[in-house]
């Protein structure tokens, strides 16, 4: 990979800026793992594998294992996400991006429907930013921090109902978030359904970055890895 | 004025209009209204079904497989029939075929729901119509005892002080002032005949069947997991049998079927000694008195379907226990055959019902019906429509609608078992109505055809029921023993198996009466369901031409002591055990229900 | 008359000890001991609590649930502990006699007297989808709240609106906390179609006991009883843990006891204490006897989808469909349309490099 980027720096006399910050990338791999785990054990709790059909109870706990990699992900995803937003106020500009998107600007959307022609083949080329560009940070904004905070809040709230009516978890999410939803089975109905929103978004993430980092003028995956953005032409950025 | 009724009626409605509603001490919720004349006899009689629920409306759609769910909630009285009546017409519509034990298992929760209804309702919604509570405390317990040891010797409860105890239990509640479920009832009432002593029995057993009825039923909780409500399942029971296996203990075992087993020894002993004794003790009290009201159609129009399969999955006449069969105009002689599938036998018509047909002089078979509900007053209605004072039975007065047999208004229970069982010359029968007409001074089989006997039927049903109780017990040991543990058949368990359209109908007797549940199953879902059910047959409105249905036929020509106090009515009306949340709630077949029903 | 006391002792209670929970009762409202002996000649004299127990769309499962209550047994509860002025179901009145206790007791009683109500009123019709007394329902339900001490709203009908209420609710059966005109009262839940008996009974003891209500959650049911949900207590739960589930009725797991969870017991959703109280005398409870709970003291039990899957159906995007089946296709759609787009954006990319050589 190192060496493509050196080939490529050469042919188009790339920049670099220093975008993601450490903290903001392990992050970043972190939740990812963790949404994996999340989504794999969830899948697991909603539909369970074949029945163990052997032995004592005691002998097994599949379904427990797998309860607790749920949970133990869930507090990584929990206090990564707690820990991402204290970033998104210390860390660098580009680390409020996701968060507090410029939905008050004309530029944002002027710059968002640009994006929207580039994926649309309407132009021939996109803009070049040193962070996300708009469209990016609309969708990582609405499905990713969003999404996160309603997984958050379901998933405190079912893990209260276990935990019991003395816990924080229920005090501070399930005593009124079920009732809100309806009852137990909606709120896990809807937290069920928003894991696909998510994987829905991860798949477009992943190929959306691929895409990028071939098609665009700026690195997107190996960003993430090294922090640096690299520009593959000498043009002003767009942000 | 007199009107002529088809079935032989004469409604005059010239005399003194008397209003009850509510009538207590039923499920669900009824009016009642009738002409007293000079002579304080009922010329003219209107009964109301007063509740909608739309049941059937919201069943579709839905899973057939939860559909037992559902209908269960017609009625938590007679609850688990409705339930058993829906996993029928399911299984008829998908052509599945249950276990031997698990045919042997619903038996037993049927049974075990019909002999508890039958003693909840006499002596808990029934007994104070020929009860007197108040009038016990007057009785020397010496007397009392003297009186239960003549009546029911084999019964332990008997000795002096036990009913002195009870006595004086009775009156520091009496003296409280504080009557409770007996506060304002009609205590001086001269329609009242028992002597204290009497009375004073019927209130211990009051009590004591009190605590005895939540007995009964654990045969239930054991098979179904609770009750009311148990658990039901397409294609079999839910409750696997284990009977020596590894985990057995959380199955059906040995030890289960030890507590069924005492369970129907001990309903056995208080049928027999407690319950089939007080019948014929007040009953032969009030029918000598010469009380021998409220028969109305019940010896001449009588239908029965049949239930309690011997061997599963068949439905034939000579494998159902209890009788099946029409008796129609009093013939006697001739039972007809019962077809539900037959577009021309049952029909449902609504011209005093309050919904719409698109021509209402016709009657429509359950499987086509249609259910557009209407709620309009006729112009001779006193009040307003939210304040009826009195209603206009020329025009809709009824959440019923009238069902009708061949055009015939017909009266279903235990009663009319008995009787299509009497006159198929079923030996079961025969023995237990004539030991009863003899135990009433060798009275005439017509004495059966009256409040009291349709009260005694439900105790001598109650009795059969316990006793076949302990044949299926045997019978599903029996079959374990030959190495059958199977209680589900799950071939056709998953909805992809089924075929694109069926239709299916599935019957049991309640035990208020014949039951039957419709369904249309289409790309697995529900697409129409039909209930017919026992009230619906005996609370029925007026039809088309006129015939009046059971209940009002009964109260026909009835003396009542003192027009105001609606004592006899009551008595009447309750010797049905009317079941209303049941019988108002009929709907129709395809997907235009839901937008004719006026949702404001 | 027969006080509570008497009938502490003929349950074997000795004067001991029921002075005893006399002091115990007056330490635990927070009262000096020296409110002891008022607590005990209370108990002593005072009167049965009068009770109008109406019915409106309902099966009268909770009446029958009531009576098979083994502790105490529903004969203790009728004849000594309450007055059980107005109960259609039971009552000797009837019509107007009838409807004149419901006035009386209003009257006489009034702020003093408990409202139990069994089933709801319908909204649609003029609420003429049930009639009393030739009037709605909803006549009599809101007068007799207005002056009540407090409403027990039994079973999942009163609480929630239970199965007429369920989709499309034609009579618009509604629950009654949310019946226009019911007056601002402390309203106790006890869901459950029907609630257990011992549970109906013990929330009625409580009161008469404590003399206070019992701590409600959030939504009103008392949290002694539905503080848990069913699956937290369950007997079968250590099966759940290790992944030993019943996968076909009458299968071997269903005979060995296995957990219920993926034949659509909906334990883990339910808060109710049917595996701790269990029923009927604590004989047994659905799961025991090997069919999985089907919700029904959850409000809505009714259209969560099938009571044997384990996903519910999700109606708000108008199709009927649970939350695997929704995600899964709009995954694939997504995965599809980026392989499409992947292609074309190959293409393109390969034009636009043709062009620039």
């Amino acid at each position: 990979m190192a060496d493509q980027m050196a080939d490529h720096s050469i042919e188009t006399k790339q920049t670099a800026v220093y975008v993601y910050e450490a903290p903001v990338r392990i992050w970043h791999w972190i939740n990812a793992f963790a949404i994996i785990a999340l989504c794999v054990t969830g899948y697991f709790i909603g539909s369970p594998l074949p029945s163990v059909s052997s032995g004592e109870a005691s002998d097994h706990y599949v379904m427990g294992y797998i309860r607790f990699v749920h949970f133990a992900a869930g507090y990584i995803f929990v206090i990564g996400f707690v820990f991402r937003a204290y970033w998104a106020i210390v860390g660098n500009s580009h680390s409020k991006e996701i968060f507090l998107p410029r939905i008050f600007s004309k530029d944002f959307w002027d710059e968002l429907w640009h994006e929207v022609k580039w994926y649309s083949f309407l132009v021939n080329e996109p803009k070049k930013y040193t962070g996300h560009n708009p469209l990016a940070i609309l969708a990582m904004h609405l499905m990713f921090v969003w999404g996160s905070i309603f997984m958050i809040i379901s998933g405190l709230a079912l893990y209260g109902e276990g935990a019991g009516m003395g816990s924080w978890q229920y005090q501070l999410f399930s005593s009124w978030f079920i009732p809100l939803m309806g009852q137990s089975q909606d709120v896990h109905t809807y937290h069920h359904l928003v894991m696909w929103l998510i994987i829905v978004f991860a798949i477009i993430h992943i190929y959306v970055a691929v895409r990028e980092d071939i098609m665009s003028r700026q690195s997107i995956i190996s960003s993430m890895i090294s922090g640096w953005r690299l520009f593959k032409d000498n043009r002003p950025t767009d942000d | 004025m007199a009107i002529q009724t088809p079935n032989g009626f004469t409604l005059d409605t010239s005399g003194e209009r008397v209003v009850v509603d509510p009538v207590t001490r039923i499920e669900g919720h009824m009016r009642c209204e009738v002409n007293v004349n000079s002579d304080n006899i009922i010329t003219n009689a209107v009964s109301t079904g007063t509740m909608w629920r739309g049941l059937e409306v919201i069943l579709k759609n839905r899973d057939p497989r939860d559909a037992w769910a559902f209908v269960q909630r017609i009625c938590g009285v007679c609850t688990g029939t409705h339930a058993l009546t829906s996993v029928r017409a399911v299984e008829d519509a998908l052509k599945i075929e249950i276990p031997d034990n698990a045919n042997s298992i619903r038996n037993i929760m049927q049974l075990s729901l019909e002999i508890h209804d039958h003693l909840v309702h006499f002596y808990h919604l029934h007994a104070l119509d020929w009860v007197n509570p108040i009038n016990a405390l007057k009785a020397d317990p010496r007397d009392t005892s003297a009186l239960q040891k003549a009546t029911g010797p084999r019964h332990p409860k008997s000795s002096p002080g036990y009913f002195r105890d009870i006595q004086n239990r009775l009156k520091k509640f009496v003296e409280s002032g504080q009557l409770g479920p007996f506060k304002n009832g009609y205590w001086d009432n001269p329609a009242y005949i028992l002597p204290p002593e009497a009375d004073l029995m019927a209130v211990t057993h009051y009590l004591e069947a009190l605590d005895f009825q939540k007995e009964i039923m654990k045969t239930r909780t054991i098979f179904g997991g609770k009750d009311p409500h148990p658990n039901w399942l397409v294609g079999g029971v839910p409750c696997p049998i284990n009977i020596d296996g590894e985990g057995s203990v959380g199955a059906i075992n040995m030890e289960s079927l030890n507590h069924v087993r005492s369970i129907i020894n001990q309903t056995i002993e208080f049928v027999d000694n407690v319950y089939i004794p007080d019948i014929i003790a007040i009953g032969k009290i009030y029918y000598d008195a010469g009380w021998h009201y409220g028969g109305g159609i019940s010896g001449t129009d009588a239908l029965a379907y049949g239930d309690i399969p011997d061997k599963p999955n068949d439905f034939s006449a000579a494998n159902l226990m209890m009788p099946r069969g029409a008796i129609i105009k009093g013939n006697l002689n001739e039972v007809h055959e019962v077809d539900h599938r037959d577009p021309e036998q049952i029909q449902e018509f609504v011209p005093h019902s309050w919904y719409k047909y698109d021509d209402e002089s016709k009657g429509l078979h359950p499987w086509d019906g249609v259910t557009d509900p209407s709620y309009e007053l006729g112009p001779k209605t006193v009040g307003t429509k939210t304040d009826i004072k009195q209603l206009d039975e020329a025009a809709k007065y009824s959440w019923i609608k009238a069902p009708r047999w061949r055009g015939n208004a017909m009266e279903v229970g235990p009663l009319s078992r008995y009787l299509v069982g009497y006159a198929s010359k079923h030996t079961e029968f025969t023995d237990q109505i004539n030991d009863t007409l003899g135990a009433l001074g060798n009275a005439p089989v017509s004495a059966l055809f009256t409040t009291i006997g349709r009260t005694a039927a439900r105790a001598l049903e109650a009795q059969w029921c316990a006793y076949k109780q302990r044949y299926f017990l045997d019978k599903m040991i029996a079959n374990i023993k030959a190495g059958d543990q199977t209680t589900a058949n799950t071939e056709s368990w998953d909805p992809s198996t089924w075929p694109k359209e069926v239709k299916g109908v599935g019957f049991t007797e309640a035990p208020r009466g014949a039951l039957a549940h419709w369904i249309r199953i289409k790309d697995q879902k529900i697409e129409n369901y039909q209930c017919v059910v026992p009230t619906t047959w005996n609370g029925s409105p007026r039809d088309n031409e006129g015939n009046i249905g059971a209940f009002e036929a009964s109260l026909m020509n009835t003396k009542v002591e003192r027009p105001h106090e609606p004592v006899e009515i009551l008595r009447t009306i309750h010797s049905f055990d009317p079941c209303l949340a049941c019988s108002t709630h009929v709907m129709g077949p395809d997907g235009e229900e839901l937008a004719k029903v006026k949702v404001r | 008359m027969e006080t509570f006391y008497d009938v502490m002792r003929r349950q074997g209670i000795t004067r001991r000890s029921f002075l005893k929970y006399c002091s115990l009762t007056a330490a635990a409202l927070g009262l000096g001991p020296s409110f002891a002996p008022k607590i005990a000649h209370a108990m002593e004299t005072k009167e049965r609590i009068p009770v109008l127990w109406l019915h409106g769309l309902e099966c009268t499962c909770c009446s029958e649930s009531f009576i098979r209550s083994a502790h105490p047994l529903a004969k203790d509860v009728v004849l000594s502990m309450l007055s059980l002025d107005y109960d259609d179901t039971i009552m000797a009145a009837a019509g107007h006699e009838a409807e004149a206790i419901v006035e009386e007791i209003v009257t006489k009683y009034k702020g003093r007297y408990l409202l139990a109500v069994e089933g709801n009123p319908p909204l649609n019709e003029d609420g003429m989808y049930c009639i009393i007394g030739g009037k709605p329902f909803t006549d009599q339900l809101t007068y007799a709240s207005q002056h009540a001490k407090a409403i027990i709203s039994w079973g999942s009908c009163a609480s929630w609106g239970c199965v007429q209420a369920a989709r499309p609710n034609p009579t618009r059966a509604t629950p009654v906390h949310k019946v226009p005109g019911i007056g601002n009262k402390p309203i106790i839940k006890v869901p459950g179609c029907p609630p257990i008996a011992e549970v109906m009974t013990a929330v009625v003891t409580y009161i008469l006991t404590f003399e206070r209500f019992p701590e409600l959650d959030r939504q009103g049911r008392p949290k002694m009883f539905y503080s848990q949900r069913i699956h937290d207590k369950c007997y079968r739960r250590p099966h759940f843990d290790a992944g030993q589930f019943v996968e076909k009725w009458d299968d071997e797991g269903a005979k060995k006891g296995y957990c219920l969870y993926k034949m659509g017991c909906k334990g883990p959703t339910t808060y109710n204490a049917c595996s701790t109280v269990r029923w009927n005398g604590g004989l047994s409870f659905p799961i025991q006897a090997g069919h999985g709970c089907i919700g029904c003291s959850e409000d809505g039990f009714w259209d969560k989808g099938g009571f044997y899957d384990r996903l519910t159906d999700i109606h708000q995007f108008g199709i009927e469909a649970n939350a695997d089946e929704i995600g899964v296709g709009a995954a694939t759609v997504v995965g599809a349309a980026a392989a499409a787009h992947a292609a074309v954006s190959a293409v393109k990319q390969a034009r636009t490099k043709g062009d620039n050589d």
